[in-house]
């Protein structure tokens, strides 16, 4: 088949250890606490690869780190405010096992950072990154890619896709730099044939089926869109809310941030850039504390809307891409998963 | 017009001299403001409406309008209201010091579409701020319709930018009018709302454009008598303001709903603003 590749599972560590030479390597590996974390690997030998388990983190803060120097300042005397930029090295990266909720979330985040303004930090990190994804056979327990369209397969935006064919992956490249992978590494990679093709399309079809929850995104977006949600919903909403931050610090598309000055000494210091939440009450509170938005009722509906209307009438797509994690960490009850179905008039 | 800084440069302001410090009244200084990078500086300009974002010493950045004219080039002019922790550091700062700028950003005025109408303007206190680089520009391309300037303040001292009113009181084609919500001895002009000064105007609402800039209550009040006169909801403008981080629409903190005020505004009409949840409207 053109274009189709079968990788042995027997080959994939040699594959990954020759890669590693020339790459920075990141992917899921499950640490000493059972925890699965997408990391950079030092030793291929030493690690446990984590592909069963949805890794807890999200590619995020591999290039929009939590927190960041955007620059120094010195200010010795009133008249000598300087500004330096410090350069980082970024060595060629290659991320592998990207689930595609995440690969989702990271071009949903290129546009973020390129679309208004070219955003140096963001795009320095990107460059010169290798996506190898992985589709995903079988849904987690809070998983909707299914409703957001982008899962549980994805067919574009990678560099290498891989499907688990049980002894072997079945291979796609859709970007150059796969393709260039697999011609430099032919001796791991065999041509598919129409039966792994059939065996790829049949394990489509069945981890379509294998989502445990319906999740009626469209639905909620058109009653958003048309102002139909019950004030009780975000009063309900508001209250439960514990205003943690949370969800948007998990979240694989959430991209809010501030940016503040950390003095560091007498006359210097470092202007920081952090992840903020848009849920908060300082999110939008101006000086003199006059704020815009009644953050205490309106914040979390700000973020659905967002996702969901804003975003989605922009781009035809909202940008939540059904991972689940939010689910996971909202200790409040007050997820997105849980906002579209009381906005679909389901008992949660 | 000059690009704002460099895509690798996005986030690090240049270095900005103050030349002069202009105290308007009590709360309000002016910082009258040049480039260290002599070339930077003559090639610099910007349209009357967009906002620099101003760097302080260990405060960190925060928006502030234009209120000089690109006509006066070599110098930009920030009109900064002593509010929260980085403008009260600002205002403690004297000619000779150094502050961070980047910018200029926002959509500016529709300063073409001005240019064949009649203009009322309409601010109170710091509002005036971005108007005054509306006006003064109008004035330096040699606006040929009628010019209406409506400015109310707190009291007769917290008149802020008295050399610009006074210069537009004596050019010919300029109808200026302040009022004072409370008055002070030796105060002999109006007293109460800037809305009470519409009485003394002739406006012709369809041949005529309306900018308004001030605080929301008076925003409300001023859109209402607007209404009622007969302004269309296309031809009144107004300027946004909100907490900003980036200045370049990506942290998202100047959000309206869909829009960013940083990159859609700070210039809105009111027709675009009607379609949107906006505070300042809705009270």
């Amino acid at each position: 088949m053109k274009d189709k590749y079968i990788l042995k599972k027997d080959h994939l560590l040699p594959l990954l250890r020759k890669l590693k030479k020339k790459h920075r390597l990141i992917a899921p590996l499950q640490n000493l606490h059972g925890d699965t974390l997408f990391t950079e690997i030092d030793q291929l030998d030493n690690v446990r690869l984590d592909l069963a388990n949805q890794p807890q983190n999200s590619l995020k803060r591999f290039f929009f780190p939590q927190q960041e120097v955007l620059f120094t300042y010195r200010n010795p005397t009133s008249d000598s405010y300087r500004f330096e930029t410090a350069a980082e090295e970024r060595p060629p990266s290659l991320y592998f096992g990207v689930r595609p909720c995440d690969l989702s979330a990271v071009l949903y985040m290129d546009v973020v950072f390129s679309k208004n303004a070219r955003d140096p930090h963001y795009l320095h990190r990107r460059q010169n990154t290798i996506l190898v994804g992985l589709n995903c056979n079988a849904p987690f327990a809070n998983c909707f890619c299914n409703a957001t369209r982008n899962g549980p397969f994805i067919d574009f935006g990678f560099d290498l896709q891989l499907t688990d064919l049980g002894d072997r992956f079945l291979v796609e490249f859709d970007r150059s730099q796969g393709q260039e992978i697999i011609r430099e590494w032919q001796q791991f990679f065999a041509a598919a044939d129409e039966t792994d093709v059939k065996a790829q399309y049949q394990a489509f079809l069945e981890a379509r089926g294998r989502f445990s929850q319906q999740v009626h995104l469209d639905l909620a977006a058109r009653r958003l869109a048309d102002d139909q949600v019950p004030e009780s919903v975000w009063q309900d909403l508001s209250m439960r809310c514990q205003d943690c931050g949370g969800c948007a610090y998990i979240c694989p598309t959430c991209t809010c941030f501030t940016i503040r000055d950390r003095q560091t000494g007498d006359h210097e210091g470092e202007r920081i850039r952090s992840w903020d939440a848009c849920t908060f009450s300082g999110f939008t509170r101006m000086a003199g504390d006059h704020n815009p938005v009644d953050r205490q009722m309106r914040g979390i509906e700000k973020r659905f809307r967002h996702k969901l209307q804003f975003d989605m009438e922009k781009d035809n797509r909202p940008s939540c891409v059904g991972c689940g994690r939010c689910v996971n960490i909202c200790f409040g009850g007050t997820d997105i998963v849980l906002f579209i179905k009381m906005t679909c008039g389901e008992n949660p | 017009m000059t690009m704002p800084n460099s895509p690798k440069d996005l986030y690090r302001p240049r270095r900005a001299e103050i030349r002069e410090v202009i105290v308007e009244n009590s709360q309000i200084k002016t910082f009258v403001l040049a480039f260290v990078d002599r070339a930077h500086n003559g090639s610099f300009t910007y349209q009357p409406g967009q906002f620099m974002m101003v760097s302080v010493p260990h405060c960190g950045e925060a928006p502030i309008s234009i209120s000089s004219t690109p006509a006066d080039s070599g110098t930009i002019h920030l009109s900064v209201r002593r509010a929260g922790i980085l403008t009260a550091a600002l205002h403690d700062m004297k000619q000779g010091d150094m502050v961070g700028l980047r910018g200029p950003y926002g959509r500016p005025f529709p300063m073409t579409a001005l240019a064949g109408s009649d203009l009322l303007f309409v601010a109170g206190g710091i509002g005036l701020a971005p108007l005054r680089s509306v006006i003064n520009t109008c004035l330096a391309a040699g606006h040929d319709r009628r010019i209406t300037i409506l400015y109310g303040s707190r009291t007769p001292s917290d008149i802020a930018f008295q050399g610009d009113l006074a210069s537009w009181g004596q050019t010919a084609g300029v109808n200026c009018l302040l009022t004072v919500d409370r008055s002070e001895p030796g105060w002999e002009g109006e007293v109460g709302l800037v809305t009470g000064l519409f009485a003394q105007c002739a406006l012709e609402p369809d041949e005529s454009k309306a900018l308004v800039c001030g605080p929301p209550m008076m925003i409300r009040a001023v859109l209402a008598q607007l209404a009622d006169r007969g302004f269309a909801d296309g031809n009144i403008i107004t300027t946004m303001e909100r907490h900003m981080k980036c200045g370049v629409g990506i942290c998202r903190h100047c959000h309206m709903d869909d829009k960013l005020v940083c990159k859609d505004g700070p210039v809105f009409t009111l027709e675009e603003l009607k379609r949107l949840k906006v505070m300042e409207l809705r009270g």
